[in-house]
């Protein structure tokens, strides 16, 4: 038992955040009416890429840099914490389905150019409801002779338009079982629309496809292993965030000065900023927890990816909210990034799942564990 | 990193667990020279055990049924001054017995005039030749009254500043002119804290701990170490019911159907195992750091009110029944009482976020100490202390009931 971080995981995270604070910017989301057209997706993936972060969790047989759970939290964190606008999240997602569903040659052909950030992806999975577990009332597959075909609509998915291949979930006739699909994006058949999603760090989409060409992923059950993972992303980006939060408010107390004092001699402010480090220490220790499960394959691992999601989304929010009540005024205009905080984080409490729904879920894996 | 706890076949556990198996009721003072009592301390009183070997003496001693030395005060919070500050007659004299749990120790800190304000204490300790004379009066003492050993903290030098001008003193609770009287709270059990009085008390020059002066920089570490010790998984300062426990209680009557009650348990129990995660990791740091830091006050800050949420879930699933006296939610585990019975620990528990640090006294420390927000103003702080008092320098008249504002500490 070792709660503390390897020097090479410290060495990640230094790296990754030297290089993030040196290169992303959030100033063209700053000017009143800009969208995430504006967000550079592209050139930061461009950067990102060339840090070799798209093939971070890719096998080092495919060009990979083979890391784990833990290695990806360094990551995702400093992402999360810059809000860096890129489809790193939709490829790692894709990504993940590969490595779990995809047979030998489907990854020998797609994940060497993945990581060498020749390809990004997306993850196709969730409805116009918003689940992403299935059935896949609106994704229809169906075999024909010459392969599978796919029409429908899959909703909410991350990275989309920036993405040239698609995972996506579906209903595949005549058994109805859920299946999961290559799909080339740029191919006949497949119509993706930016969202006007609020969150403007992040491209979520729509997917339309009519007759779409489809390779099936069968190596594996892809479902749930892929949503862990994905729910420890969500958490690591959201406990970076609070933490960011927490410090720029921290700094904007001690130094804006109102009744003759900075704002953080008072106790209304002070303690409000106690309760989010307490809230921003506790998010960490439960995303931390939960890579380390995860990276372990531990019984535990879906009830800890389950809390730190659903116990990290709620802070965050709160922390976002907190952060423009104590900023004033000027935390509710849109050329302050504030407001880029709380639309990530009510976005990231509404992805994989609602917290309520991962409160469900652990009590009755909780139950099970006491049981035994 | 590795959340992984060492196995059943792991040769330290296996040592641990066969000297339980060859001394099936150890006696406090065999755990004690053993160095289970404190296993975080140094050889010889302690194992030098760190974070990943007291989790295993822990599980064991459950294991083999050991309930360790009770001594909380010496144990959790102020023996271990005496392995830095003491002397060695100090230790010979006083760290065995309070390890065994042979003698029960107090902490003499609040008064009517300050809990959270500690500093602002009237207890006088005057030097004559070779003894103290003290004066004065404590409240919200526990264990006053089983206590052989009191841990003082004292005004030695009223012309000093008010926190310079302290002193600690380990006394005798025996001595001719100390009383001690309970005080019922509202839970109307024994009572768990007490007034106690000093009338011309005579405390000999040897039992002065550290130095004149080095009172207050003693008593906040002993407070700062008990936020650390305090942070087990239980809803009363970590004993009692855990938010694991609740979970089974609710389950067995059937509660978790309904999906308020079912939401509001499975948020208690993810803080709780969160808590449990930041235990582990601040014995780690602990071990590391050596001198406890105020991140024991963001956990106890989190545990206190997450500690309330557990019984107070609990006890609103009664209903009406929950009302009459004595009325348990669930069975309390083992069949033991105190803060185990889920009705005691509901009623007692508006005392966490008050004992060791009101919860706004810790939000004050985490703010200045951890976010660097500016200090609250305290214009008693500077200067002469009988100057920013009125000349005021014998101790305070001390028969009036205190109030119960003054109860924070």
């Amino acid at each position: 038992m070792n709660f503390s971080l390897s020097d090479d995981h410290r060495l990640l995270q230094d790296s990754a955040r030297t290089f993030l604070d040196r290169e992303i910017s959030l100033k063209a989301l700053l000017a009143p009416g800009a969208t995430v057209r504006d967000a550079g997706y592209a050139d930061n993936w461009a950067k990102i890429a060339q840090m070799g972060w798209a093939g971070l969790m890719i096998p080092e047989e495919f060009g990979g840099a083979g890391l784990g759970c833990i290695d990806l939290v360094m990551i995702i964190e400093e992402l999360g914490r810059t809000l860096t606008p890129s489809p790193f999240l939709g490829t790692l997602l894709g990504t993940l389905a590969l490595i779990k569903g995809g047979d030998g040659a489907l990854q020998t052909r797609v994940l060497p150019r993945v990581a060498a950030g020749e390809l990004a992806l997306a993850l196709a999975v969730a409805e116009s409801d918003g689940r992403e577990e299935g059935p896949d009332r609106e994704t229809l597959a169906e075999s024909h002779g010459d392969g599978w075909r796919i029409s429908g609509r899959k909703s909410f998915v991350i990275d989309a338009a920036a993405a040239q291949l698609l995972i996506v979930a579906a209903r595949s006739a005549p058994d109805g079982a859920r299946r999961l699909f290559l799909v080339d994006a740029r191919k006949h058949g497949v119509e993706v629309e930016i969202d006007p999603w609020r969150d403007i760090t992040r491209q979520v989409c729509t997917v339309t496809l009519l007759d779409a060409e489809a390779e099936p992923l069968d190596g594996g059950d892809v479902w749930p292993w892929v949503r862990d993972r994905a729910l420890l992303a969500l958490a690591a980006e959201n406990a970076a965030g609070i933490r960011q939060v927490l410090d720029t408010t921290a700094a904007y107390a001690r130094e804006r000065v109102a009744f003759g004092r900075p704002i953080g001699a008072y106790q209304a402010i002070k303690h409000s900023l106690a309760d989010m480090l307490g809230q921003a220490e506790a998010a960490q220790a439960a995303v931390l927890y939960a890579a380390w499960a995860l990276s372990e394959e531990d019984a535990r691992a879906p009830l800890a990816a389950a809390m730190a999601k659903a116990y990290s989304s709620d802070a965050y929010v709160e922390a976002a909210h907190r952060s423009i009540q104590i900023f004033g005024a000027i935390g509710f205009t849109w050329e302050m990034p504030n407001h880029l905080y709380l639309k990530r984080a009510r976005a990231n409490a509404e992805m994989f799942g609602a917290s309520h729904e991962h409160r469900s879920r652990v009590i009755d894996l909780a139950r099970a564990e006491l049981a035994a | 990193m590795d959340f992984e706890l060492p196995k059943e076949n792991d040769p330290r556990r296996v040592e641990v667990r066969a000297w339980f198996e060859a001394r099936p009721r150890p006696t406090g003072r065999q755990l004690a020279e053993a160095g289970y009592a404190t296993p975080h301390w140094p050889k010889p009183w302690g194992l030098a055990a760190d974070a990943e070997m007291q989790v295993v003496i822990d599980e064991e001693m459950k294991r083999a049924g050991v309930t360790p030395p009770a001594n909380p005060v010496a144990i959790n919070n102020c023996a271990q001054s005496l392995l830095t500050h003491g002397t060695e007659a100090q230790r010979e004299r006083f760290l065995v017995p309070a390890l065994a749990g042979e003698e029960l120790w107090c902490m003499l800190f609040s008064e009517p005039v300050g809990g959270s304000d500690l500093g602002s204490l009237r207890t006088t300790a005057r030097r004559e030749g070779d003894h103290y004379v003290v004066n004065g009066q404590k409240i919200w003492t526990s264990l006053a009254h089983k206590a052989k050993v009191g841990v003082l903290v004292a005004r030695t030098d009223p012309s000093a500043s008010k926190h310079a001008g302290l002193s600690e003193f380990l006394i005798d609770m025996n001595t001719p002119g100390v009383t001690v009287r309970p005080i019922i709270d509202l839970t109307g059990h024994e009572n768990e804290y007490n007034e106690v009085f000093f009338e011309d008390v005579i405390v000999p020059a040897d039992r002065l701990l550290g130095q004149e002066g080095e009172g207050w920089a003693l008593s906040m570490r002993q407070l700062q170490t008990e936020r650390v010790a305090l942070s087990k998984p239980g809803a009363i300062w970590g004993s009692g019911p855990s938010a694991r426990e609740l979970i089974a209680g609710l389950d067995a009557v059937g509660a978790l159907e309904d999906p308020l009650v079912r939401d509001e348990a499975a948020r208690i129990y993810i803080e709780g195992e969160i808590l449990r995660l930041l235990a582990y990791r601040s014995l780690s740091d602990r071990m590391n750091a050596k001198t406890p830091g105020p991140e024991g006050a963001i956990r106890k800050m989190l545990a206190a009110p997450h500690g309330q949420r557990i019984v107070d879930l609990a006890k609103r699933v009664q209903g009406p029944r929950g009302l009459l006296s004595g009325e348990s939610a669930f069975p309390a585990k083992g069949g033991r009482r105190g803060f185990d019975d889920w009705d005691y620990a509901f009623w007692f528990s508006p005392a966490v976020t008050l004992g060791v640090g009101t919860q706004e006294i810790l939000k004050n420390v985490v703010g200045e100490r951890m976010l660097g927000l500016p200090r609250e103003y305290d214009p008693s702080a500077r200067g002469p202390w009988n100057e920013s008092q009125g000349g005021t320098t014998s101790p305070a008249p001390v028969r009036e009931p205190a109030k119960p504002a003054e109860a924070a500490r």
